[in-house]
């Protein structure tokens, strides 16, 4: 009974601890880094880093062959899913004009792609976070390499995330299918915006601005320079996987399988600056004589200009009214 | 004692380097097992509640420090939780059942998953949906299952060599 009324005792002890340090941390925002418990997390990061670096690198390769194992279980569904892709593809009945179409949207993506002249710096995977509610990975790279918060990560295949934690030698990455993802996007067919959000699992979600906007499953989703450009724009995220409409909603929720496959990250980069992109300049020549435009200051009077004046009698600017007729600004020349 | 917190701090620290290093090769539809809820779940059932009660406060902080998104403290009070329930039920069991332990295992890791998420989907901007709680839920147990007896005989391999002071609450 003693010792029962000992394990209540430590029972409240310890809950009020966890509940002071979750109010303390709410109040600090210690995500970013500051207040004690910010720095706490950067200290679990830099003492665990390396640790996780080194078993990263040896447990890679061990890893990928259990990830290989366990894909199986999600090849059956994915199976299915693209059969009924392809049925529906050759029920469309595609038209040459239609994949005329189509190859040039698709080589204007490419070309988008490949402008983007990026700088980036090289990093490895060293951890994934150890909750199944939060989709993050640990980068071996950080702050003394350039990278800085909220920077954008790209893997070969497309957008793996953004850097929302650093450390001197680490980076943790919130991934675009963790909930808490965003990112501004562009439908890559049409130019549609609309904004893509993760859902934990594998497909993302797309909620274009325009919910009567016409998709296809198969349609690019790529990123776009808006939301104060977090994101360069071209940066391929996935294709629609769904692109069902439910009538009477606002919005319309379409899911997006993305390119990448995040279970299996090793290496990614981390886009440390992405050149603006420049709109075209004027181009007027200086060398052409300024000739003004042709206005006869004789020209008649309009017949029944309106007139400005105020219906209660007091004068635009404020002067008392005159018992002169108004004239407009047109015959006051 | 002292040699005690020590072995069990590397055993927690080694377990949460796992869990962020090996485990999510593990991911099923990207969810995967969690090692150090099923290490509390196991000392709270070997050493009983005050033991487990204090793995429990330490693992969740531990957990929480390697998470970006959730304040510290979150996972804490769901451990705790799951502690004191496998803790209060212990005396109920038969001492070193297999099925007991397994059973407590899957039990223990789907109110703890089921718990973070519905505190997690309370407090986050974007909340977690139930479906996706739900899933992770059936997935973490299902792992924990599995994992349950090694977990379990090396944590009762570890309190046979290193016994508390004033063993478990029966």
């Amino acid at each position: 009974m003693y010792n029962r009324r000992r394990a209540r005792a430590l029972l409240a002890m310890l809950v009020v601890s966890a509940l002071v340090l979750v109010t303390v941390d709410f109040r600090s925002d210690g995500t970013e880094g500051e207040g004690p418990l910010g720095a706490l997390r950067g200290l679990a990061s830099t003492v665990l880093g390396p640790i996780q670096e080194g078993l990263s690198t040896l447990v890679s390769p061990i890893g990928d062959g259990i990830s290989s194992f366990t894909g199986l279980f999600d090849a059956r569904g994915e199976n299915q899913q693209l059969r009924a892709q392809l049925e529906s593809l050759e029920e469309r009945n595609l038209s040459y004009e239609d994949v005329l179409r189509e190859d040039a949207e698709l080589r204007a993506l490419l070309e988008m792609r490949e402008r983007n002249d990026f700088t980036t710096v090289a990093a490895q995977v060293i951890a994934s976070g150890p909750s199944n509610f939060e989709w993050t990975i640990t980068l071996s790279v950080g702050s003394d390499a350039g990278v800085r918060r909220d920077m954008p990560v790209v893997s070969g295949d497309g957008l793996v995330g953004r850097v929302i934690q650093t450390t001197p030698d680490t980076s943790r990455v919130l991934l675009a299918i963790d909930p808490n993802f965003r990112a501004a996007t562009l439908h890559g067919a049409s130019g549609e915006a609309g904004t893509l959000q993760g859902d934990g699992g594998s497909p993302m979600i797309f909620r274009p601005l325009d919910p009567e906007i016409e998709l296809d499953v198969g349609d690019e989703i790529v990123t776009s320079s808006y939301s104060n450009g977090v994101f360069p724009a071209g940066i391929p995220i996935g294709t629609v996987s769904s692109a069902d409409r439910d009538a009477g909603l606002l919005t319309r929720v379409v899911e997006v399988r993305p390119f990448v496959d995040f279970t299996r990250l090793n290496t990614v980069l981390v886009v440390i600056h992405a050149p603006e992109r420049e709109l075209p300049g004027l181009e007027i020549d200086p060398n052409e004589p300024f000739t003004p435009p042709d206005v006869d200051p004789n020209a008649p009077q309009l017949p029944d200009a309106p007139s400005e004046t105020p219906t209660d009698g007091a004068s635009p600017d404020g002067t008392e009214p005159t018992d002169e007729p108004t004239t407009s600004a047109a015959g006051a020349g | 004692m002292i040699v005690r917190v020590g072995v069990i701090g590397l055993v927690l620290l080694t377990a949460a380097v796992l869990q962020t290093s090996l485990l999510p090769f593990l991911a099923l539809s990207g969810f995967r097992p969690d090692l150090l809820l099923l290490i509390t779940i196991a000392f709270a059932l070997t050493d009983g509640l005050l033991s487990g009660l204090r793995i429990a406060f330490v693992a969740g902080v531990l957990t929480d420090l390697l998470l970006s998104a959730s304040p510290v403290g979150l996972t804490a009070l769901v451990f705790l939780g799951v502690a004191y329930a496998v803790g209060t039920a212990r005396p109920y069991l038969a001492p070193d059942s297999g099925t007991a332990s397994i059973l407590l295992a899957i039990g223990g890791t789907a109110m703890g998953v089921a718990g973070y998420g519905m505190l997690a989907a309370m407090l986050a901007d974007d909340p977690i949906s139930l479906g996706l709680v739900v899933q992770a839920t059936l997935v973490s147990a299902i792992y924990a299952a599995f994992l349950a007896p090694l977990v379990t005989a090396m944590v009762r391999g570890l309190s046979r060599q290193f016994p508390t002071e004033q063993g478990g609450i029966a």
